[in-house]
Order: structure tokens, then sequence, then C-alpha cells
């Protein structure tokens, strides 16, 4: 699971303080993504320094942050997020309202599912059912999971599944 | 270049129309004399040695509903032993059940080290390793662009255009009827049966559709391409096949709410060999409307290229064959030069 973090670092503004900050990221094998260095704004003696990267998980945040706090490294704001990926699928077929009941209780349970969503439509004229599923997962992988599971349940109750481009 | 043109409906036809048209000009550009020696439908047969009028024979073809004197009973590749010729333009109707007569007349040509040019589905989706080693071992050659996408370009540009690029995978539009069901239901709000009948109708469709609605059509070719640009050893069978029957009209409408299309999809790659209807964003290559063939290409270098065009039609796919026989002309050419 990829989490990108964003921190605003103030760091003392004297030669090699930059690196020293960079340091612990590399150490615990995270991924720098963009280094912001405000050399212009210096308050207290020092200046803020915006760091990117990515991490595989919150214990590898954590060691990254005590090791800045070893250093003197003023965290001023951090935030984090997890990447998500999205999926998409129709479902159409004489789909009942409890269905829609199954399908989302069997994809909650899936591992890294971050969100879903379904929209059920009938046809007022025809009676004709579908329903569109939208969700995100935290890991590329989980998609296929999501996938396997409604081509499943798609098969054992005689629907067509539609699925996304997936790009 | 002695050619024989096996199987003149309306492909044979365009081929035959094709090559009046263009034979002085291919003439005159690789100095090499292009006669058609012989033409054969389902029962009947003209040969000339010295070159038949391809023109004429059209005529006589659309006249009398042959093509000249009856087979009576003689096979073609029993009338083609005492023919000399050089490329078997082979464009019988396709056969996905057997691949015949088409994989047999094929055979018999690049057995005999002869080239062959087709646009027949069925030989290359269910034989491709078969022919293509018969093609190898008799040094014949084998050319099929006409098989996929009509008169779109797509099995030349990966092998030879983009020959140092690593194709990661293919997706397209390969059947144009669907695309006009599936694009008629979403812009007319009509009803799946009522789209294709309208498709029906237009002549789009056949009388019995589901050699395209069930995505036969697409799979074959999605096959063809499996086997020629990924080098997989696959079938019409290895396919993954799910066609357009149960899509229905709320589906459509659903999808459309969403900003999405639905498009009957082919997708080919080292890994995924499937043809099904997918959503697709508007407003994406590949939500393409009317009946026309998209083929969008996944490169290592390149990144994405898409190329779009007429899949079918009597001169798309005579344009496609044509692209072919110059192919072979131009490697003769350089033959020869080299000889020289």
């Amino acid at each position: 699971m990829e989490m990108r973090v964003h921190a605003d670092l103030r760091l003392k503004d004297v030669p090699g303080q930059l690196v020293r900050a960079l340091e612990p990221i590399s150490a615990s094998e995270g991924n720098i993504v963009g280094v912001v260095h405000h050399h212009d704004a210096v308050i207290g003696g020092r200046i803020t320094v915006n760091v990117t990267f990515e991490v595989k998980s919150q214990k590898q945040l954590e060691r990254i942050l005590a090791d800045w706090k070893e250093r003197d490294v003023d965290v001023a704001r951090l935030s984090s997020m997890f990447e998500t990926f999205e999926f998409e699928y129709l479902i159409v077929g004489d789909i009942p309202p409890s269905e829609l009941r199954e399908l989302t209780d069997g994809i909650e349970s899936i591992e890294d599912l971050d969100a879903v969503d379904i929209r059920y439509s009938v046809s007022p004229a025809t009676g004709e059912k579908a329903a569109m599923i939208f969700g995100k997962v935290k890991q590329k992988s989980a998609i296929g999971r999501v996938e396997d599971f409604l081509r499943q349940r798609s098969m054992h109750a005689g629907f067509l599944l539609i699925s996304g481009l997936g790009d | 270049m002695d050619i024989v043109i096996i199987g003149f409906g309306t492909v044979g036809q365009g081929v035959a129309e094709a090559l009046s048209r263009k034979a002085p000009t291919l003439q005159s550009a690789f100095k090499e004399k292009l006669r058609v020696v012989g033409v054969f439908d389902s029962k009947s047969y003209d040969v000339q040695p010295k070159g038949l009028d391809p023109r004429e024979v059209a005529g006589r073809k659309q006249k009398l509903g042959r093509v000249g004197p009856e087979l009576n009973g003689r096979g073609v590749l029993e009338i083609l032993e005492e023919v000399k010729y050089d490329v078997m333009v082979e464009v019988t109707p396709t056969n996905i059940k057997d691949s015949e007569p088409g994989f047999g007349n094929m055979m018999a040509a690049l057995s005999s080290g002869r080239d062959v040019v087709t646009a027949n589905k069925g030989p290359l989706a269910l034989k491709f390793k078969e022919l293509s080693r018969t093609a190898e071992k008799h040094g014949g050659r084998l050319r099929f662009e006409a098989s996929v996408g009509g008169a779109t370009p797509v099995i030349n540009l990966c092998r030879e255009i983009l020959m140092g690029e690593r194709i990661l995978s293919i997706r397209g539009i390969m059947n144009g009827t669907c695309n006009f069901i599936l694009n008629r239901m979403k812009d007319e709000g009509l009803p799946f049966d009522q789209a294709l009948r309208e498709a029906q109708e237009m002549g789009y469709a056949e009388r019995d559709p589901s050699y395209d609605i069930d995505g036969i059509d697409s799979a074959a070719k999605a096959a063809i391409l499996a086997n020629a640009i990924f080098r997989r050893d696959v079938t019409f069978d290895d396919v993954r096949r799910t066609g357009i029957r149960g899509v229905s009209l709320e589906a459509v409408e659903l999808a459309a709410e969403e900003m999405k299309v639905v498009r009957l999809i082919a997708e080919v790659s080292e890994s995924r060999l499937e043809v099904s209807p997918r959503l697709v964003p508007m407003g994406h290559p590949l939500a393409i409307g009317g009946t026309l063939n998209i083929f969008q290409l996944m490169t290592d270098m390149a990144g994405d290229i898409t190329v779009a065009g007429h899949g079918a039609g009597k001169m798309e796919t005579a344009s496609a064959i044509l692209s072919d026989i110059v192919a072979l002309l131009k490697e003769d050419c350089a033959a020869r030069k080299a000889e020289s």
C-alpha cells in the first residue's frame, strides 16, 4: 500500500541540513517525489523545505519522524494520504434489490477496499434493471479480487458484467 | 508476379477492381508485370496463363453468376496444380468451425513455396501456427493485413513500422456492426432488438447476426493479433468471449448518466485475450461511433498509438490486400537489387 506524505520541514539555515533531513527517508527505503527549498523565507534562523515522499506503511513513516526528531528537524506540518485505484462495473440482468446488499457486502469484505458505491436503475417502461458499481482500492491487485468476485456472482446469477477500461 | 484469386464474392471482385486500377502504377514502380492468371469462385473458374482482364471477369460474374466454365466436380486445388502462379489471394468466406476451404487452399500454396495474401480469418484464427510453419519451411510468405481491421493498418503497422517497439497491449473495436448497434442504442434510445433490426436493414448485419453480436468475429481477430503480434500460440477457442446480446437500453442509459458508453472491446496482450462489452469514458478514442474500427496500441517507447478506419467493405478490404501485394513486390524488388 503506497502512502504519499507531504511534510513542511523547518531546517537550520546552515550547509548540510537538507541532506541531513532527507537521509532518514532514503534510509527507510522511502521514495522522494519532490523537494522545494524556500531559501528566501528565514524565520527564527530556520528555512522551510516542502518534501513529498512515498512510504509503504505507517510504521515506516513513524521511523522517519523519529529520526527527524533525533536530528532536530522541526516538522511544521504533515499530511498523508493513501494512493487509491478506481474500479467501475456495470451489471445487467434481472437484479433483485436484495442482490445489491449481497454485492456491497461481498465487495466490502475484500481486503484493501477504500470505498464502494452502487447506483441501481429500473426502467419504468420495460422493467429492465442495471446496477453501476464504483469504488476505490488501496492496492491495484485488489481490483482483480473485486473483478473475480463480481464475475463469479454474475455467472452464478446470470447477469452480464461489463467492466471499465481500467485506465 | 502472377496472381490467382480464390473466392470471387464481394472481396474477390474488389481485389480484381483494385488490381485493374493500380496495376499500371505498381508495374512501373517495381518494374514487374502484375497479372491475374486465375480466378475461382465456388462453382466455376477462369484460367489464362497470359493474364486475365480482372474487370472483365468481374463483369461476367455479375452478369452470369459465374466467372467461367463450371468446375464440374473438379476441385480448385486439382486445377491449380496445372496453373503457374506466384501469389494466391485467398478470399473464400471465413469458416470459424473448421477453417475450410481456406485452410486447404492456403496450405497447398504455401507448401509449394508460393505466397499467400488473405482476408480469411478462419484459417488464421484456428491454425495460425501450422500455416506459418509451412510458409517458413517452404519459403512462402503469408500476409493477412485484411483479416483484421479491413482497411485500417494494424498488423503490418505492428510487425513492420513498429518493429523496434515492444507492443504491450492492443485494445480495439474490431466489429463495426456491434459499434453501430451500441451507438444507435445510446444516441436514439433504441432497444437492442430494434437497433439490430436497423443494422440488418442497412446491410451491416446478416440475417443471422450471431457472428457479429456474439463476438465471434471480434474473437477471431483477437486470436489473429495474439498469434501475429504477441507470438502466442492460441486459437479462436482460447478467447474469453462475451457478446452484446445482453446489453439492455437501461444499462446503456445508466452508463450515459455517468458519461460512459458501452463498446464491444477486444483486448490482447501477452497475458490477456478477451472480447467483451466494456465501459468507455465519453471522449475516449475507443468511444468512437458509427461503423468504424479502432485500435489502440500501447507500446514501450512510443506510448499509445491509435489508428481508426473502415473495418469492412469491398474496396476497403481490397485496399488492405493490395497493401500486402505491394509489400511482396517491394521485397522482390529489393531482392533483385541485392542480387544484381
